[in-house]
């Protein structure tokens, strides 16, 4: 380098980098972490707003469905037609069951439309094979095609509710972003036409009515009452049954993606850590910084004593962060693209659609070029113009000298547990002595333990959660009886199978809420069942359950009190089943159980009202009212249910053993859950490189204390116990904060985490065993982040401690 | 340049200066280094410790002076009285007419970087520099010099001080000596008039000490004016003048 004639300050810059290549490389690492976290979450999003939401919009996403008695093509013209429409599509949906080749059944959707080419909403893309189905054909969705092992070619078997198998051909593979993808319905789209419809015995016409409206307006009341126009005043006048009018989506807007908000609350959770990831290297930053800057004080002061002025030193200084922040942005720009396509993939997996290009955008790699520079010369800046503020006297001749600048309060306090051996008396008095050293290193171990803790309750809360709705699945298998079945011949059957105990019959029907003024509101399911039920296991939350003679009196569950807004008990609700509207008392309200805005009535009450004698539309066995079959035992009581009604002609469906509702709740949140505690563990392991650097100073700016300690006899390992008893209390003061902390943070993530995925409130649960887990991590971080320092103070020798004057 | 040459300097545009009455020496000649009713007290938990009280110390220019005394004497303080590494608690202390004491830190850094070199005990070569660039950082900071000329100047000054052949080498492989003859000539790197030196033969065999001192000599003969602190009387006998101090006094010069 002197021969390539750089500046003897460049090149002691390059000297102190290369120099202490791991300090470096900590610093690198760090940047680089926080910075790649930002790139991946950031460009994760851009490319779920351009490959997801992008081609959501651009195939022309409904705003509303209505469901119609069967119809011609020319009726969606019509409603087309109308001036608050902007298009319309007719469709038809099917429910079938598709039997594969080793006998298991699956859910499916036999759904047609007129022409696969010229879709108006909706839009299907074809990927492969025929662009259209031909009669006895059918195009299949291409994630339950890979998921199923179907391809062209072969021949699949639907079943109807009738029990007859037709065989289809598949002749295609086609993508649709708007139908619920089989990862989550684990229902199977199929595409065929009307043609083929009729071949297997169905009634000729659609039967859903897809309507973008006007404006495509995003907000769900103009969307409804924009429906229930088309309905009063197209639809009915044309002689046409309207049924429910839907805004497709778990809870969603008009018109956006039905995963929007949850997607967009986990993207906003992701980037709520990456600022914490962020907040903690841009410590690091100042921790290694400092540490610099302290190692090299007597540099600083030499530097001076030659005519360096102040601001030409921390240039230099400067320069050396300018490096490792350039070091950090080349490490990161991979790393976070890297991570991107990962984050981008699995999203896409999982909801179904493309990442059409790996890049980085744009704006995200200006905002990791910003957060690159800028964060860590933002916080490195004070302490460089600090630590060089040092005068050549304070440099040369003072500093490492033992300071006796007095005692802190904490340190007072200490200095009183006279039965503490004076090393360990040491550790604990060094540990306070520089306090906003010790803020910094404890509010990054908190931070890293508190989201460690939170993650943690955030998965008990969800347990508690599932034990919260599991509560509405109290029995070992259900079934659902579609197109209903007489009670009695249900429980018939179900009491010839052997050990059941129970067959709870349950009946259902649809209502839609009336608006005070007159219009059709949201649509809600009703439930008719015993009022003594035993597969429920009801949690009131206010009011009281239902007795018997209830009549006209109905316990809301909590997503329909929550819809509702401002409900009591007591209120009356105007309810439209069929074709009357009726007034119902709210006496209770009862926990959520996330099947969607729900009301029970009396099992008597809900037959009388729809006019069926006996009904069952859903039977829940038990084997026994003292507990619970076990999986294996459950699931094999579900294959002898459907065996025996399906033998019955009562039901076709398949029965739900009660351990699938309960993963079926589970299953996505692993996944959120394993990212959080991956986040954890990087904040745990910048605190703990953070709680390294900050060592590493104590023992650089001690090393007079040692060489003392050393002169009196002090040996490896008592030397190297002062060091690493210090770095274990400071993890232990940060693990007391965390208990402190933790409950509140941890309400807040689990909150956050549970509302953006669940949309639903949060039953919150903390988590002890995370708290007694991180007071064992946190033990072993301090102590294997002290190890370092602690060899170097081992490795001092008197000679050097007396040299350092 | 070579050791010794004298050369002409003048106070720099940029440190403040103001018109002084300054002290005649001896001869009656003006003063370069003049010392008025200096004094610098430490204030400590313990109570005030004054180190230096009422030094009145003029040197002029070519003067090789040592100063001597007992440990706590006040020897240190004084040099870095001169040095500016410190400053006095009462007095004034001005050389080639700049009132130093009135310094900023900043101002006194750039001033001592064209005008003084120090030399410290312990050497204090940048330990992530090789020799000659310890040498040439000086020039650096200073801006002395044409950039492409920083190298030959430093390895003049190496040559002239003997260790030109360890150049290129880090300061830890080079014995006492010869990291003291390098701290000599980063010191002479921007060719100031003085040289201030707190007990520059304190960690050197006498051997070595000996040569550093011949070193020295050759300095003042080519114009250079010596401060050096010692605690070794013999070797301070044969500067051209010695300061005895004791209780932070001067009891003799």
């Amino acid at each position: 380098m002197e021969r390539l004639r750089i500046s003897s300050q460049w090149v002691k810059i390059i000297n102190d980098i290369w120099g202490h290549k791991s300090r470096s490389m900590l610093v690198v690492l760090s940047i680089a972490v926080g910075v790649a976290v930002v790139g991946m979450i950031n460009n994760a999003r851009y490319y779920i707003e351009r490959d997801l939401y992008g081609a959501f919009s651009q195939g022309t996403p409904a705003s509303i469905q209505i469901y119609v008695s069967y119809f011609p093509e020319s009726l969606a013209d019509e409603v087309e037609g109308l001036r608050y429409v902007a298009a319309a599509q007719a469709r038809r949906d099917e429910s079938v069951e598709l039997v594969a080749a080793d006998g298991k059944t699956f859910d499916a959707v036999l759904s047609a439309a007129p022409d696969y080419s010229e879709m108006r909403v909706n839009q299907i893309e074809v990927e492969e094979g025929a662009p259209a189905p031909s009669l006895r054909g059918a195009l299949v969705e291409r994630q339950a095609a890979e998921a199923l092992g179907i391809d062209i070619g072969d021949v699949v078997v639907v079943r109807l509710q009738d029990n007859k198998t037709y065989e289809l051909h598949i002749q295609g593979i086609v993508h649709d972003l708007y139908a619920l993808p089989y990862s989550i319905s684990s229902e199977v789209m199929l595409y065929t036409n009307l043609e083929t419809i009729q071949w297997i015995g169905g009634r000729a016409g659609y039967n859903r009515l897809d309507v973008l409206l006007e404006g495509n307006p995003h907000d769900r009341e103009t969307a409804l009452t924009q429906g229930t126009l088309i309905r009063d005043r197209l639809l009915e006048p044309a002689g046409y049954r309207a049924g429910s009018i839907l805004i497709p989506g778990i809870q969603a807007n008009p018109g956006e993606h039905w995963a929007q908000n949850q997607v967009q609350g986990f993207i906003l959770i992701l980037q709520i850590m990456s600022a914490m990831a962020i907040f903690l290297s841009g410590g690091l930053v100042v921790n290694t910084i400092t540490a610099i800057l302290n190692q090299q004080v007597k540099q600083i002061g030499i530097m001076r004593s030659v005519g360096a002025e102040r601001l030409q030193i921390a240039r230099m200084y400067v320069f050396n962060v300018l490096i490792f922040s350039l070091g950090g942005l080349a490490l990161a720009l991979p790393l976070g693209l890297l991570g991107s396509i990962g984050l981008g993939e699995f999203a896409a997996s999982f909801l179904n659609f493309d990442l059409t290009l790996h890049n980085l955008a744009p704006d995200v790699l200006a905002i990791e070029i910003v957060i690159a520079l800028a964060v860590p010369m933002a916080v490195a800046l004070w302490p460089i113009l600090k630590g060089t503020a040092i005068s050549v006297y304070q440099a040369i001749y003072q500093y490492g000298q033992i300071q006796d600048a007095g005692m802190g309060r904490v340190q007072r306090l200490l200095f009183r547990l006279k039965f503490l051996p004076p090393p360990v008396m040491m550790s604990l008095q060094n540990t306070f002595r520089n306090l906003p050293r010790l803020g910094f290193t404890v509010i990054t171990l908190t931070m890293a333990g508190a989201t460690f803790v939170a993650a943690l309750s955030t998965r008990a809360s969800l347990n508690a959660m599932v034990g919260d709705l599991i509560r509405y699945a109290a029995y070992d298998v259900a079934i659902s009886l579609s197109g209903g079945a007489n009670r009695l011949a249900v429980q018939r059957e179900a009491f010839r199978l052997e050990g059941v105990e129970v067959a709870e019959v349950w009946t259902r029907a649809g209502a839609v809420l009336m608006n005070p003024n007159g219009s059709e509101g949201e649509q809600l399911a009703l439930i008719g069942l015993p009022v003594d039920t035993v597969t429920i296991d009801v949690k009131l939350l206010e009011g009281r359950w239902l007795v018997e003679g209830d009549a006209r009196n109905l316990v809301l569950n909590e997503d329909l009190a929550q819809l509702l807004g401002d409900i009591e008990i007591g209120d009356t609700l105007r309810l439209k089943i069929g074709d009357t509207t009726r007034p119902f008392t709210v006496v209770g309200i009862a926990s959520r159980h996330l099947s969607g805005p729900s009301a029970y009535l009396p099992y008597a009450e809900l037959a009388k009202i729809t006019g069926r004698s006996y009904p069952a539309d859903e039977v829940r066995i038990r084997t026994s009212l003292d507990g619970f079959a076990s999986q294996e035992e459950q699931d094999a009581l579900a294959v002898a249910v459907e065996e025996r009604f399906s033998n019955a002609g009562l039901s076709d469906s398949a029965a739900r053993p009660r351990h699938n509702r309960l993963s079926f709740f589970s299953g996505p949140f692993q996944i959120i859950l394993v990212v959080l505690v991956i986040m954890a563990g990087l904040l745990g392991i910048v605190g703990g490189l953070s709680l390294t650097g900050t060592m590493g100073i104590n023992v650089l700016e001690r090393t007079r204390e040692i060489g003392v300690l050393r002169a009196v006899g002090a040996t490896n390992p008592a030397i190297r116990q002062v060091v690493v008893v210090e770095g274990i209390f400071v993890a232990i003061v940060s693990w007391g904060l965390v208990t402190l902390i933790s409950p509140s943070t941890s309400a807040a993530l689990a909150a956050a985490v549970i509302t953006a995925v669940l949309r639903s409130d949060v039953v919150f649960s903390f988590s002890f065993a995370g708290l007694l887990y991180w007071l064992g991590i946190v033990v072993i971080i301090g102590a294997v982040a002290s190890l370092a320092p602690a060899r170097s103070a081992v490795t001092l020798t008197v000679r050097e401690v007396l040299d350092y004057e | 340049m070579v050791v010794g040459e004298t050369v002409n300097y003048s106070s720099e545009k940029h440190v403040k200066t103001r018109a002084t009455s300054e002290s005649k020496s001896t001869n009656g000649h003006s003063a370069l280094i003049d010392f008025r009713d200096v004094e610098k007290i430490y204030r400590t938990e313990a109570g005030d410790f004054p180190a230096l009280r009422g030094i009145n110390l003029q040197i002029e220019g070519g003067e090789f002076v040592s100063v001597i005394g007992k440990s706590g004497s006040g020897k240190t303080t004084l040099v870095n009285m001169l040095t500016g590494i410190d400053h006095p608690t009462k007095g004034e202390i001005s050389i080639a007419g700049v009132n130093i004491h009135e310094l900023t830190e900043s101002n006194m850094a750039r001033w001592r970087g064209r005008n003084l070199g120090v030399v410290f005990q312990f050497f204090q070569l940048l330990p992530t520099l090789s020799v000659v660039q310890n040498v040439m950082i000086p020039m650096d900071f200073c801006n002395m010099y044409v950039p492409a000329e920083r190298m030959g100047i430093a390895m003049n000054l190496l040559e002239q001080v003997g260790i030109a052949d360890h150049a290129h080498k880090p300061p830890s492989r080079l014995s006492g000596g010869q990291q003291q003859r390098a701290a000599i000539a980063r010191a002479l790197a921007n060719d100031p008039p003085i040289i201030a030196t707190d007990e520059p033969t304190g960690n050197l065999d006498s051997k070595t000490a000996n040569q550093v001192f011949e070193l020295f000599q050759k300095l003042v003969d080519g114009g250079k004016t010596i401060l050096m602190v010692t605690h070794d009387e013999d070797l301070a006998k044969r500067a051209g003048r010695t300061v005895e101090i004791a209780d932070g006094e001067i009891i003799r010069q």
